[in-house]
């Protein structure tokens, strides 16, 4: 035991270390505070984490840790951890004020595993970049390599970080009524830079009464100047300065009748960050079908 | 068209693809493309006639799913055995396929028409049929663990696997596992348009985030130079159990209930 080089015995221990800290947290802490992360902490905290990759990738010919961070022998473990607590989580009932195993999201181990993941996805991407230059190495498999490591990282961070900039809001319209305030999820009346005036509600339905297609005819008014005239339908949202703007709900009474459409408003400023990760990947997907399981050189 | 004539389709495209798996074991190559591909063509003709019959895609039941697994699978055979010439995989592509047809023969589900509003988004198509190819690949990778771990050799008994069976695994894996990934991923690009998020952590969500990292696991797991096959093929079952909770476990979770919004059949 830890005598070099570490093997996946090591990488248990560090991730169970880890799991034990997260214990430790959740018990003195308590759970992780996502809203707290709001901007502008969650750019700082980016900014910090990107600094600590950097330092263990830097230092990693001094620190054996930080060596030992970039290889299979940690990533295994870490990635096994994160099944079994997602297993967990699958299992519980998942609850917005459930504690520890019933609010997973905020539950330390939970959390430390998934940061764990993250420092490995970008100390391993820092490493294939610098062996980039040195190696020969076939160049598709270090593209398919980077576009699925970097691609994952930049999802992980920037979803979980821009997590607390998003803005849902629930906005009642209903006809030949401007309306310009909105229900923010904790149920706090909120005023929109957007005013939505309802001027018809589609309903059409199946023979058996269940609902076909519901959408709204609607006036949106911004504080930026703008008049403009469009539908909503679900699967259909409209983007205005910044906000998509979908189809929710509507007066489940009076069905085709309902004189009110209900509207979500969603604003995620980290949104094209979250993209570039996903659409990385799906190129990385793509490498990894063509590529096959082939052999690294 | 309906599900009644579901059986001649089923009969006929079975028929085929056995003759197929019959001649890529005689070495009869362009005769096992032909044939193949006439079964799938017999199939899907049935897939298309449903579609237009239900006027949405046959997309939405586990009834409907299972046929796409049916067509996908000696689909994926087909693939593998124009890429790496396996004698055996249509042989198993038709077999597994004649399973899940025999599933929809003797247990039909209630098939309604309607499709609601959420599930109208072009993303529907692709995002299922994407997912249900990445299940028969995986699904065939998982068989061949099986075959791999409990094969008896009596006399020429070697019991770790070759590097050319562990190979052909692999490949299985790298395949279904990229489309596991592109599934997944226009299904966040989809909720996204849907509900506002690209990600809630939905009992499905969070059960495909499970068997996206378990296979992960195995691919990562047979990178490391020192490592244990078998262990290998064992994350490779258990993943692959760990792939129908997702895709029809949940069903039956009490930790799920009532709180996914990939549940459509009961919510109506």
């Amino acid at each position: 035991m830890w005598t070099k080089p570490w093997n996946m015995k090591e990488g248990f221990l560090i991730g169970g270390g880890l799991i034990f800290a997260g214990l430790l947290l959740e018990l003195s802490v308590g759970p992780v505070v996502w809203e707290a992360f709001a901007w502008p902490a969650n750019g700082i905290v980016l900014a910090g984490f990107l600094a600590i990759i950097a330092i263990v990738f830097l230092f990693r010919k001094k620190v054996y840790a930080f060596q030992f961070i970039g290889t299979y022998q940690a990533a295994i473990p870490a990635m096994v951890y994160a099944v079994v607590l997602t297993i967990v989580m699958g299992l519980t009932r998942q609850q917005v004020n459930g504690t520890w195993l019933n609010n997973m999201l905020s539950f330390w181990p939970f959390v430390l595993v998934y940061v764990y993941i993250a420092v490995i996805l970008g100390v391993v991407t820092l490493k294939r970049i610098i062996s980039l230059t040195s190696h020969h190495s076939p160049l598709t498999s270090n593209i398919a390599f980077l576009l699925n490591h970097l691609g994952l990282f930049i999802a992980l961070t920037t979803a979980t970080l821009g997590n607390a900039d998003m803005q849902r809001v629930k906005m009642i319209t209903t006809i030949g009524e401007p309306e310009w305030r909105a229900l923010t999820q904790e149920g706090v009346v909120k005023e929109m830079p957007i005013a939505i005036e309802l001027k018809r509600f589609i309903m059409d339905t199946y023979d058996d009464g269940s609902p076909k297609r519901f959408a709204s005819e609607i006036q949106i008014l911004t504080k930026t100047g703008k008049n403009i005239e469009t539908t909503v339908d679900v699967n259909k949202p409209y983007e205005v300065d910044g906000w998509k703007i979908y189809q929710y709900g509507y007066d489940t009474q009076m069905g085709a009748q309902s004189q009110i459409s209900i509207l979500e408003l969603v604003s995620d400023p980290w949104l094209p960050l979250v993209y570039t990760g996903i659409y990385m990947m799906l190129a990385g997907a793509v490498c990894m079908f063509v590529i096959g399981g082939r052999k690294r050189a | 068209m309906s599900w009644e004539h579901f059986i001649y389709f089923a009969i006929a495209a079975v028929l085929l693809w056995a003759v197929g798996a019959w001649a890529a074991w005689k070495d009869k190559t362009g005769m096992a493309y032909t044939t193949t591909v006439l079964g799938l063509l017999v199939f899907f003709s049935f897939i298309l006639s449903m579609w237009i019959s239900l006027e949405r895609p046959p997309l939405r039941t586990m009834g409907e799913t299972r046929l796409w697994y049916s067509f996908f699978l000696p689909f994926a055979g087909l693939i593998v055995y124009s890429r790496w010439k396996y004698k055996w995989i249509l042989t198993f592509s038709t077999v597994l396929a004649l399973v899940f047809i025999c599933v929809n023969l003797f247990k039909p589900e209630i098939h309604n028409k309607t499709l609601m509003p959420a599930l109208q988004s072009p993303w529907f198509a692709p995002h299922v049929i994407v997912y249900m190819f990445a299940y028969a690949v995986l699904g065939a990778a998982a068989v061949m663990a099986l075959f791999l771990l409990f094969r008896k050799k009596p006399l020429t008994s070697h019991l770790t696997p070759l590097t050319s069976e562990m190979d052909i695994t692999d490949n299985l894996v790298y395949v279904g596992l990229a489309f596991l990934t592109i599934g997944m991923l226009f299904g966040a690009l989809w909720a996204k348009e849907a509900w506002g998020h690209y990600w809630s952590w939905d009992p499905k969500e969070t059960w495909a985030a499970i068997t996206w990292l378990a296979y992960l696991v195995y691919i990562h797991y047979r990178q490391l130079p020192r490592h244990r096959n078998r262990l290998a093929l064992w994350m490779l079952i258990g993943s692959f159990v760990l792939l129908q909770m997702c895709w029809w476990g949940i069903n039956y979770l009490p930790s799920a209930q009532g709180s996914s919004v990939h549940t459509y059949s009961t919510s109506e």
